[in-house]
């Protein structure tokens, strides 16, 4: 049995986790925005994006800029929250000693 | 960023989030554009008011102060431009454009209610001007931009007590410490990053 507390599998995952990462420190980013800074492909970066819609650590708006479809991400507060604890729990895995 | 099913280190992980939070900070260029943008423009108006007030006798020297028009029209403009291409809200970034609205509107404000003494009109407009530039100094990290809002309320102080014949230029010399000088350090701070 493990003495540490298991990390969020959800944010557990780097790509997941550079998402949540961005949006930490920003109010709104665009796909294409969230795409280059992590160099993913648009299709796995679609597929980690939904996963943390559907967890609601994120949300996701879709809206039309000079007729072309624009797609906005921002972290809620359970996904603040999440992140917050992943952090801390990171903290306890990497130094048990100070626990 | 490579596969998501591949297992993370705990040392990974710190790495992610380190990278990533710093790829999120301010575009500082926004504000080296409005610094310099104003900087000139009011460092000309003053500065031309002063000097044909003094040297060739102009009676109506404050006329020039209605380049100040055209020039809020550009900087809506540009602010209209930059904001619809932007693909990134940041925090600091919204905030950094609230202070300046905020100081806009008091500004205005301001001219309303000395519409018919606009000569006294100086040091109180530099002394508003010197909190949003101080405060952004803060936000952005950039000394040269504190001290510019520090010298705004210097001079603003300075030319209360030496009288209204000082206003212009104090007004010029204040354009240059508190915008234009930090408006050049900051734009080849940004040029020098970009290297």
């Amino acid at each position: 049995m493990t003495r540490f507390k298991e990390l969020d599998p959800i944010l557990h995952s780097q790509l997941r986790l550079a998402v949540v990462s961005l949006l930490i420190g920003i109010e709104m980013a665009e796909f294409t925005y969230l795409r280059e800074q992590t160099g993913a492909t648009a299709g796995n970066l679609s597929i980690q994006i939904t996963k943390l819609k559907e967890a609601g650590y994120i949300e996701v708006t879709k809206k039309f800029r000079n007729n072309y479809p624009q797609t906005l991400c921002s972290i809620t507060k359970l996904g603040r929250q999440k992140f917050a604890e992943y952090v801390n729990d990171l903290k306890d895995y990497l130094n048990p000693d100070q626990k | 960023m490579e596969n998501e099913e591949k297992v993370m280190t705990g040392e990974e992980s710190l790495r992610i989030i380190s990278e990533m939070i710093n790829k999120t900070k301010f575009d500082i260029r926004q504000g080296s554009f409005y610094l310099l943008f104003w900087g000139w423009l009011i460092f000309v108006c003053s500065l031309s008011e002063f000097l044909l007030k003094k040297f060739a006798g102009v009676g109506h020297s404050y006329y020039v102060w209605l380049l100040v028009i055209p020039g809020v029209f550009v900087s809506m403009l540009y602010g209209f431009i930059t904001g619809r291409k932007a693909k990134v809200r940041t925090y600091t970034g919204m905030l950094y454009m609230w202070i300046w609205l905020g100081f806009f509107i008091a500004a205005m404000v301001l001219f309303i209610v000395h519409s018919k003494s606009m000569y006294s009109v100086a040091p109180y407009i530099l002394l508003m001007a010197g909190l949003p530039t101080f405060i952004s100094g803060f936000l952005i990290k950039f000394k040269p931009l504190i001290a510019g809002g520090i010298c705004f309320w210097v001079i603003a102080l300075a030319i209360f007590f030496a009288g209204t014949d000082t206003y212009s230029l104090g007004t010029s010399i204040a354009m240059l410490l508190g915008y234009l000088i930090p408006g050049y350090m900051l734009k080849n701070r940004v040029d020098h990053d970009a290297v």
